[in-house]
């Protein structure tokens, strides 16, 4: 069984004095247990709603969202959740940041400092728990965000553009980070990016999704071994890379 | 130390006419300047003040003296007991109320439709007009004064907190939805973080409504505290006497707002500067 079905799922959203806009129209999509998923797409395919529908973030107009098998109705901590931009509370700092998500979750406060210890050395931000995140540059920023998705010990990682605020050292160091970091955790992750460079680096599979409306183009499998971690620069010299950067590029500028 | 290690030593001395002023020396200089400016009007003043009828103004000097009295005596210590006790008590009174209200009216559209078109015709209205009626109400003495202080000050609390309340991000919102936070943490994590700047600046202009609806009150209702010996002082045509009390009025009102932007500064820790 999958550990997530997405079946045949629809998305209007209402447009004042016009017929309603079709964000997502009718995908299916199933995702193993341990995958690492990226979705690419031009602006306006729908694959950050898409996102925040299987969150439950949005609701879907029709169709079902299954996790292992069990119809997924609204949020749920089997989920952590990264957000692209304005994703902490900047009136707390960076362990109250991931504190919030404990506690949300119920978990007993005599536990958060050990648990907010461990994320934050996990996502290379040891002792930096009491900073504000206006203290923070945007790639540290980024990595408590991850760090509070990690805290709540999620079986899925959704994603949504992570790195696309970021300059571009940052984004490249973030994206080995997070390689290393699935390759050790093995959860399953769903992740949002506009760029085929990211995607080709991270995912086991990369979903192209062409817009208005909303849907699947092609699915396209990325054979470079396991772990990629270790390869460090050298991933984007393999064959596999270049060859399907270079079909994903096409698809790409197509749709546009 | 090494000659070379210091290029800049012969320089230093010299006037850079590019440079930025000295901050410290500028500063020094606009605390002159106004100091001056405020001797020179006082001395002005005691010129101005020398020749005029005595019952009618009053000098500078006279004003010291007569402070200094109603000090020594105490009259001026109670006066102001009397009135900041009343006004403490009703302007926390306001706050509390408005901001329970605001929180109410800013996340229940329906306590936001009933009560919107109250609180916005009140806030507009010139609520020195309810004052007599208020009076037939509630009489002269300490309920008046407490009750006009909470309605002169409670209404931009609430206009504020609403706005604060309703203006909350989405993004925010969301983070507390995908992490499923209970609907007490998104009030007490989200909303009420956000719209503390909103409410603060509500309690700013409270407190000079606030104010401003002591010594009214003072005036009409009771005649007492501060507003009370103003008001006796110049029938009893004192008039260096009935300045004494408008000086503590002045530096209370400001001291006050010292204190609420010293309580938003600390709150607001977390915002850039």
């Amino acid at each position: 069984m999958p550990k997530l079905s997405v079946r045949n799922l629809t998305k209007r959203f209402p447009v004042s004095d016009g017929p309603s806009m079709l964000a997502l129209d009718g995908v299916d999509l199933d995702v193993e247990e341990g995958e690492f998923i990226a979705f690419v797409g031009p602006s306006g395919c729908g694959k950050t709603t898409l996102l925040r529908i299987i969150q439950g973030l949005e609701t879907a107009t029709s169709g079902d969202i299954l996790i292992d098998g069990k119809p997924a109705r609204g949020p749920g901590h089997d989920r952590g959740f990264v957000f692209q931009q304005y994703g902490l509370l900047p009136w707390l700092t960076a362990a109250q940041n991931i504190g919030f998500a404990l506690e949300a979750k119920g978990v007993p406060a005599r536990q958060h400092g050990d648990i907010t210890e461990r994320v934050l050395a996990t996502v290379g931000l040891k002792g930096f728990g009491d900073r504000f995140p206006h203290q923070l540059s945007g790639g540290m920023q980024q990595r408590v965000g991850i760090a509070r998705a990690l805290a709540i010990e999620p079986d899925m990682m959704l994603l949504d553009e992570p790195f696309g605020a970021l300059d571009a050292l940052s984004r490249e160091i973030l994206q080995n980070e997070m390689l290393g970091l699935t390759e050790r955790m093995g959860k399953t992750v769903l992740f949002v990016t506009h760029s085929v460079d990211e995607a080709v680096c991270l995912a086991d599979r990369v979903v192209v999704m062409s817009p208005r409306p909303g849907r699947i183009r092609d699915i396209v499998p990325i054979d470079i071994p396991r772990p990629r971690a270790r390869l460090g620069e050298a991933l984007r010299d393999t064959p596999e890379y270049s060859a399907k950067r270079q079909l994903l590029w096409n698809q790409l500028m197509e749709l546009v | 130390m090494q000659r070379s290690a210091q290029p800049g030593t012969a320089s230093k001395n010299a006037v850079d006419p590019l440079a930025e002023p000295d901050p410290r020396r500028q500063k020094r200089r606009e605390r002159i300047l106004q100091i001056g400016t405020l001797v020179l009007l006082l001395a002005a003043w005691e010129f101005a003040a020398h020749d005029a009828n005595k019952l009618l103004v009053a000098m500078p000097s006279d004003i010291a003296l007569a402070t200094w009295d109603l000090l020594v005596s105490g009259e001026l210590l109670w006066a102001t007991l009397d009135s900041m006790s009343t006004f403490v008590l009703g302007f926390v009174i306001a706050s509390v109320l408005g901001i329970v209200i605001g929180f109410a009216m800013g996340t229940n559209r329906t306590v936001e439709v009933i009560l919107d078109p109250y609180i916005n015709a009140l806030y507009a209205m010139p609520l020195v007009a309810l004052i007599p009626i208020l009076m037939l109400w509630v009489g002269i003495g300490f309920l008046a004064k407490i009750t006009i202080i909470i309605l002169f000050a409670v209404f931009p609390v609430i206009i504020n907190t609403v706005t604060g309340v309703k203006n909350v991000d989405k993004h925010y919102l969301d983070i507390g939805k995908a992490f499923m936070a209970s609907r007490a943490m998104v009030y007490r994590k989200i909303i009420a973080p956000y719209a503390m700047p909103y409410v603060a600046s509500g309690l700013r202009i409270a407190l000079g409504r606030g104010i401003i609806a002591m010594i009214v009150a003072e005036f009409l209702t009771s005649i007492s505290g501060l507003g009370g010996l103003i008001i006796n002082y110049t029938n009893a045509f004192e008039t260096a006497k009935a300045f004494a009390p408008v000086l503590v009025v002045a530096v209370l009102a400001n001291a006050l707002t010292l204190l609420v932007q010293k309580v938003e500064a600390r709150f607001g820790r977390w915002r850039r500067r």
